[in-house]
């Protein structure tokens, strides 16, 4: 079966197979063979790729798999097949706002009840020295401010939450 | 050892440089304070200080900067001093001045050289009043009426600035004059938004500037000495990323020129403790930009080449002793290098990172230092500044500390958190970089070092994380071989 990673915001599908005394990687067309990975502890570890051994430092936590190679890092993210994943962004007539990166809120231009037009200033936020505004993505009223002044958040958290007018 | 007039020192920062200033008290046999946030418990500056005191405020940097708090600690501590450290309230000089009234001595200079020169307009008028090169530059509130007239007569390109202003906030680059007054009003428009205070000034726009600094250090006898330059071009966002010292490539005339003028401006200003005269180098021609009153993220890679401990001769002056060298004393030896490791992603646009340290490997070695605020299992946020830690090195030559930046860079492992190594890994091997041709635009104009090779051993790194991930394994585990090998087709 298909298995999911994600690495920075893109899915990539693969699957393993088991092939002599190690695995091969099916990526797309692509065939990776003959794979071993040897556990070294205290997470290290040696990939082997048809012959050639990379060291590895790696670290798990949960779904996410953090990964040092030929001194370059990167998270991937495993997608359980049987979780629910993807951000809703419109659920029960409510629009959200979210965070595009972790940050502070800087000033909030809107109060809840407000009244808004599409690509109204509702926050702006910072993170680190670069500001950015926060625009409402349609008309609507303001229902919650989920974060005052000062407060910080992370990657994808919900700012504000907007009603749709009518509902 | 000299003896000094205090045994116990509060600092009043947090991070590396909070780690940094114990380590220099420790050597001296001085007790260490620190003042921490919640967020910062797990912090090693914490378990590393004889005493830690918290302190609360509406966020996490106010708590910082809550001067009552912080001296009220320090009482608390019995603390004889209370050492600043750079940011929060390094170069506030309202803090300064209630230090001392307090009855601590503060590990800087005296509130009226922050006044002086920690006030852009206020450190160039001094500067040029006193013979020393600035930029040719207009002032609003010197005549507002002529303001236009004035700036126009400097010729172009033009840079408006906003008085009150940092961080690149209500700056705009003016090179058609005939657009000077649309420029004027959306700078303006700017300050306003961003610092309530719309005054401008107008200055020549020096194009591809090397960001030059030098090192002063003065005592209250009315000595003062440089400890050479550092060069700071690399910057993005008018934020440094690599500083290195000696600054290549600048002609040993130019060189001592700009080191005795800063010597020179922190005399006339009766300068006391560390401080930075910061210059703008273009061709032969350097002009003042302004002077730190504190001491400097970058002050390591000096201390490398000249050996000099700044923070224990801070407390030395600050303790009311004599410099204890004369600038003959001060040499200069190889080459020193420092790569600033943030929590950010260089790769999307420098978005800050965050996370758990999951694993933190630094490298090590001869001639490196690694100057780090942060310990495994700690929960980086964005709450503070993204500075994780410096990487220092020196050797005998410029290229040779490149490339042991380099493989620093390569070699340090920090999991859990993405970091900017491997953008600073490619910054110190660019050619570019290598033949010292740096100025403040220089990553601006090379975006692939910023970008990176996205694509590159993905597929290295998706058979890692497969092979590491127990479902995708044991679902090829499931299955016989043969059926595998059927699974290309039967799936397509």
């Amino acid at each position: 079966m298909n298995h999911v990673f994600e690495l920075e915001g893109v899915d990539y599908q693969l699957w393993l197979s088991r092939c002599q005394q190690g695995y091969q990687l099916h990526l797309g067309d692509e065939v990776l063979a003959l794979l071993t990975f040897s556990h070294q502890g205290d997470g290290r570890g040696l990939l082997t790729i048809a012959g050639a051994s990379e060291p590895v430092r790696f670290a798990i936590d949960g779904d996410t798999v953090h990964l040092r190679i030929r001194g370059r890092t990167r998270i991937l993210r495993y997608r359980d097949p049987l979780s629910a994943h993807g951000l809703v962004n419109k659920d029960a007539g409510h629009l959200v706002a979210r965070a595009p990166m972790p940050g502070v809120v800087v000033k909030t231009w809107v109060l809840p009840g407000d009244q808004i037009s599409e690509g109204s200033e509702l926050m702006v936020i910072e993170s680190m020295k670069l500001e950015s505004v926060i625009r409402s993505p349609q008309d609507g009223v303001v229902d919650q401010i989920h974060f005052k002044e000062g407060e910080s958040f992370e990657h994808g958290a919900v700012l504000v939450t907007i009603t749709e007018e009518g509902h | 050892m000299r003896k000094l007039p205090f045994d116990t020192v509060l600092i009043a920062n947090r991070g590396e440089i909070a780690v940094r200033i114990i380590k220099t008290l420790r050597e001296l046999e001085l007790r260490s304070a620190v003042v921490y946030h919640d967020l910062d418990a797990g912090a090693p500056a914490v378990s590393m200080a004889d005493m830690a005191i918290a302190v609360s405020g509406r966020t996490p940097v106010a708590a910082y900067l809550d001067a009552a708090q912080i001296l009220a600690a320090a009482r608390e501590a019995s603390v004889g001093a209370i050492h600043p450290g750079y940011g929060f309230l390094a170069e506030n000089a309202e803090f300064a001045r209630a230090v001392v009234e307090s009855g601590f001595a503060f590990v800087g200079p005296t509130p009226e050289s922050i006044d002086l020169m920690g006030d852009k307009i206020r450190a160039r008028n001094f500067v040029q009043r006193n013979g020393f090169p600035v930029v040719p530059s207009a002032i609003e509130e010197d005549d507002p009426a002529s303001f236009i007239q004035r700036a126009r007569s400097i010729g172009g390109p033009l840079l408006v600035k906003a008085s009150a202003g940092g961080g690149g906030k209500g700056m705009r680059i003016v090179r058609d004059l005939d657009s000077l007054q649309d420029a004027i009003a959306q700078a303006r428009g700017e300050a306003q938004r961003y610092f309530g205070d719309g005054r401008l000034y107008i200055e020549r726009y020096i194009e591809k500037p090397r960001h030059i600094e030098v090192q002063v250090l003065g005592d209250c006898f009315g000595n003062v000495v440089h400890l050479f330059e550092r060069e700071c071009s690399v910057q993005r966002r008018f934020q440094k990323v690599i500083e290195e010292a000696p600054a290549s490539t600048l002609p040993p005339g130019l060189r001592e020129r700009i080191c005795e003028t800063a010597a020179d401006i922190a005399r006339a200003a009766n300068y006391r403790n560390a401080g930075t005269v910061e210059f703008i180098v273009r061709g032969g021609e350097f002009y003042f930009l302004e002077m730190n009153t504190r001491l400097q993220v970058e002050h390591p890679v000096t201390e490398m080449i000249t050996g000099v401990d700044i923070v224990a001769e801070q407390l030395y002056v600050a303790g009311g002793h004599e410099l204890r060298f004369s600038q003959q004393n001060i040499v200069s030896t190889g080459h020193a290098i420092e790569a600033r490791v943030y929590a950010e992603a260089p790769e999307r646009g420098f978005a800050p990172t965050t996370g758990k340290v999951l694993v933190l490997d630094y490298p090590s070695g001869p001639g490196f230092r690694i100057d780090s605020g942060v310990s495994q299992g700690q929960q980086i946020t964005t709450a503070f500044d993204s500075l994780l830690a410096k990487v220092i090195v020196h050797s005998s030559t410029r290229n040779e500390a490149a490339l042991t930046a380099e493989r620093a860079m390569q070699e340090l492992v920090l999991l859990g958190c993405e970091t900017n190594a491997s953008f600073l890994a490619r910054v110190l091997a660019d050619e570019q970089f290598l033949r010292g041709q740096v100025h403040t635009g220089y990553l601006d104009e090379n975006p692939q070092l910023t970008a990176g090779d996205s694509a590159s051993d993905l597929s290295t790194f998706l058979a890692a994380a497969a092979l590491l991930t127990r479902p995708v394994r044991d679902s090829a585990d499931a299955v016989p071989e043969l059926h595998a090998s059927l699974g290309g087709w039967r799936n397509a």
